[in-house]
């Protein structure tokens, strides 16, 4: 009975008695003791390297560095809204014909989300870096990275959309009908609305997929985070401290999504297609495709 | 029935299968349980009641340990009970088990449910654990489901599969965790059934539940529990005819009115 | 360019880019699979110091751009006088990232379990490593093999990554790359290796499905 609300991590041991305490004490010294001589090596690596040196990590002082990050930030945030809308709204429509009463239209859109799902975001880039102009598609760099990425996670929003669009119940829109709705606002008064309260929590997730993915702008030459990182380091020679900051900042920003995303799971009972990976049907890779 | 009577009469002077002296229990700052003392002679069904929250359910857990104590001592037939270790398991294993939501393993069909412990943990040949288990599974009436997994199962058949698990282990004792709660009305007869042959076969049983009648018909002993505390011990006749404590009283009328 | 002048000019750097993606999925997942095991092992382990740098190690890794963890393994290394191979950069890269999100939904796959099953097996006297062993990693294993699936076909995605950097043979973004920028490809060099990339997830989905269906259990 009290082990109703454990998780299994703490299930699987029963509380500890004086003999096992005494070996988890051990076994958290022996850790301990090892993960400092881990970290002590990496520090001795960057002095012997001189990587340690404060001219590699004055740069960190400037007001001047961090204007630029903080301008190559908004690029990425710019990109990574923009692709973030186009995705909503394709992601949207693809969902929309995934569930049509017409058959040639859900296969249309199922080859689409499939698609889009089995090629990688830097394949899509390269189709806007390299293959659109040959066609004649002139494009700004913003769009060139917005695109490719908005495209790539589309088929994952249409699949979380989709599942959220399932669990509402099958009794609402028959409470709907019965009151003489049609099937139109049944679907955008009474289901949707529903179905998007459900998946929120997955399309918050789903937006460190877009953030990650913007990090190839470089490609495109656009100016993102990535991107001025590339530029400081020139000014400041500090290769390996830039990188390992900007990498850090991705890092948190991406930690802060998935903490929003886990709040507002927190806040609803009902949470379909969780940021936690697991149980989604048909789905790819949780948040995040790790590109 | 009678019989279980005649090796009272025999067995008295054995010591107690299952022996707790002032145990006590905290939940934080509840005290769920206030200085038990139990014993369960060899053959006894002991029957435990009381309203919900009395703390009857985390006592039937205690005895086998799987909620810890705050102090006190359990003693399983004239061996204490560690709180960890080796020791614990080995005396686990005597002492079988049956929960509220029967917890048949979920990826292992009816069989294998049946005879994991017995050859993991008592080691016992396959081949005789197997057939042992097809004869406990045809006593209590499940054999056609050997095959099975337990979601293809109602709940009652479950239940019989678990006891058929807990009877496996040949357990000196055998802990009812509320057996027949989680159970549709027409389920819950089937169970009892099996409990009432078990009890007449001289298993030694401790038993929390709510079905009242089952607790007249098939009890030794009657526990009345509330509040963390063991009000009333007496045979079933004298505990539904006449309680001695107010509280007892309430709660025998609280439940015919129903 | 046509289907048939491509494949003539470059049909064999298709199949070498092919198998590329296909080497580098499969080592890298390898390679995912193990790190997950040992990260969620760490992170349900009593210990706390291992609990928290599991935590740790998924939550970097799960969060960091694989463009600029790959970025990192290449450029900034090397200052630290550690030089990887570019084949090595990307398979480390593409095997960390994976790692993180295996060890997750191992994590969820052992949630699935019940917990009066563990309260079963202790009740009948089965010690931790039996519990482990007979109750915990054969369900979680179970019902992780569709997430798993999923994972594959992530991690093949993830090795697109290759094109990042120079590599003989290249895979099969990097061909698309390397055609068009050395003849007009179009549409259809694009093409060729989407093809590729779906009709390799779609296997994979298939095989996942199979699995999961004998695999599945019911609840």
């Amino acid at each position: 009975m009290s082990t109703a609300q454990v998780s299994i991590k703490d299930a699987l041991y029963e509380p500890p008695g004086p003999k096992s305490r005494k070996v988890i004490g051990i076994a958290t010294v022996i850790t301990l003791t090892v993960l400092t001589i881990l970290l002590a090596l990496i520090i001795r690596q960057f002095y012997i390297t001189g990587q340690l040196n404060a001219r590699y990590w004055s740069f960190l002082g400037r007001a001047s560095t961090w204007k630029f990050l903080g301008k190559g930030l908004l690029g990425t945030l710019e990109a990574a809204a923009l692709a973030g809308g186009v995705t909503f709204a394709a992601g949207f429509c693809m969902m929309m014909g995934r569930i049509s009463r017409y058959k040639v239209v859900r296969g249309i859109s199922t080859a689409f989300i499939e698609f889009t799902r089995g090629v990688p975001t830097l394949l899509f880039i390269y189709f806007f870096f390299l293959v659109a102009p040959q066609l004649g598609w002139k494009l700004s760099a913003l769009w060139k990275i917005a695109a490719p990425v908005a495209i790539s996670a589309s088929g994952v929003v249409a699949e979380v959309l989709r599942s959220g669009v399932n669990a509402v119940p099958k009794g609402q829109r028959e409470a709907a009908l019965s009151l003489g709705m049609r099937e139109n606002t049944v679907f955008f008064r009474i289901i949707f609305p529903q179905a998007l309260r459900y998946v929120i929590p997955a399309l918050i997730a789903e937006t460190v997929i877009v953030v990650k993915d913007t990090t190839f702008a470089y490609v495109v030459n656009f100016p993102d985070l990535m991107q001025n990182a590339k530029v400081l380091i020139s000014n400041y020679d500090a290769m390996l401290s830039v990188y390992l900051l900007v990498a850090c900042i991705y890092i948190l920003i991406n930690y802060l999504i998935n903490k929003i995303s886990d709040l507002t799971a927190g806040l609803q009972n009902i949470t379909i297609g969780s940021s936690r990976g697991g149980g989604r049907a048909g789905g790819r890779y949780g948040a995040g495709r790790g590109e | 029935m009678v019989q279980a009577e005649e090796n009272k009469e025999v067995l008295t002077e054995q010591s107690p299968i299952i022996e707790l002296r002032n145990i006590d229990k905290y939940f934080g700052e509840h005290h769920v349980l206030k200085g038990i003392s139990l014993t369960v002679k060899k053959g006894e069904v002991v029957v435990v009641i009381g309203p919900s929250g009395s703390g009857k359910s985390t006592l039937c857990r205690t005895i086998n340990r799987l909620e810890t104590i705050d102090s006190g001592e359990i003693i399983i037939d004239g061996v204490p009970m560690p709180g960890e270790g080796r020791k614990l398991a080995q005396l686990r294993a005597q002492i079988g088990m049956v929960f509220q939501s029967f917890n048949l393993f979920a990826h292992k069909n009816i069989l294998d449910n049946v005879i994991m412990a017995p050859v993991e943990v008592l080691h016992m040949p396959k081949q005789q654990a197997k057939e042992e288990a097809l004869q406990l599974l045809k006593r209590v009436g499940v054999e056609s489901q050997a095959a099975k997994v337990p979601a293809q199962l109602s709940g009652g058949q479950q239940q019989r599969v678990a006891i058929a698990r807990a009877l496996a282990m040949h357990p000196k004792a055998i802990l009812f965790d509320e057996p027949t709660s989680a159970l549709d009305p027409e389920m819950i007869n089937e169970v009892l059934d099996v409990m009432t042959e078990l009890a007449a076969e001289g298993m030694t049983m401790v038993v929390v539940t709510h079905e009242m009648n089952f607790a007249r018909r098939v009890a030794d002993r009657i526990i009345f529990m509330d509040d963390g505390s063991i009000l009333e011990e007496n045979t079933p006749e004298e505990f539904f005819e006449h309680p001695k404590t107010q509280r007892a009283q309430d709660f025998l009328n609280s439940i015919k009115e129903h | 360019m046509s289907v048939q002048e491509l494949l003539a000019e470059y049909g064999d750097k298709y199949v070498l880019a092919l198998l590329t993606t296909w080497k580098l999925t499969a080592l890298a997942f390898s390679a995912a699979f193990v790190i997950g095991i040992v990260v969620t092992v760490m992170r349900v382990s009593p210990v706390k110091p291992l609990r928290v740098a599991g935590d740790f190690y998924v939550q970097i890794f799960r969060n960091i751009p694989g463009a600029a963890l790959l970025i990192v393994l290449v450029y900034a290394l090397p200052y630290l006088n550690v030089v990887l191979s570019y084949f090595t950069c990307v398979l480390t890269a593409t095997a960390l990232i994976p790692a993180a999100f295996c060890s997750e939904y191992l994590m969820a796959g052992m949630n699935t379990i019940a917990l009066g099953q563990i309260e079963a097996a202790r009740a009948l006297g089965m010690n931790f490593s039996q519990m482990i062993r007979l109750i915990v990693i054969p369900q979680a294993l179970r019902s992780s093999v569709l997430p798993m699936t999923n994972l594959l076909v992530a991690t093949m995605l993830t090795t697109a990554l290759a094109s990042q950097v120079p590599l003989n043979p290249t895979d099969l973004t990097g061909i698309v790359a390397h055609i068009n920028t050395h003849a007009v490809g179009g549409v259809t060099a694009f093409l060729i290796s989407a093809v590729l990339y779906c009709a390799t997830a779609v296997v994979i989905g298939q095989i996942g499905n199979l699995i999961d269906r004998k695999a599945r259990i019911l609840r």
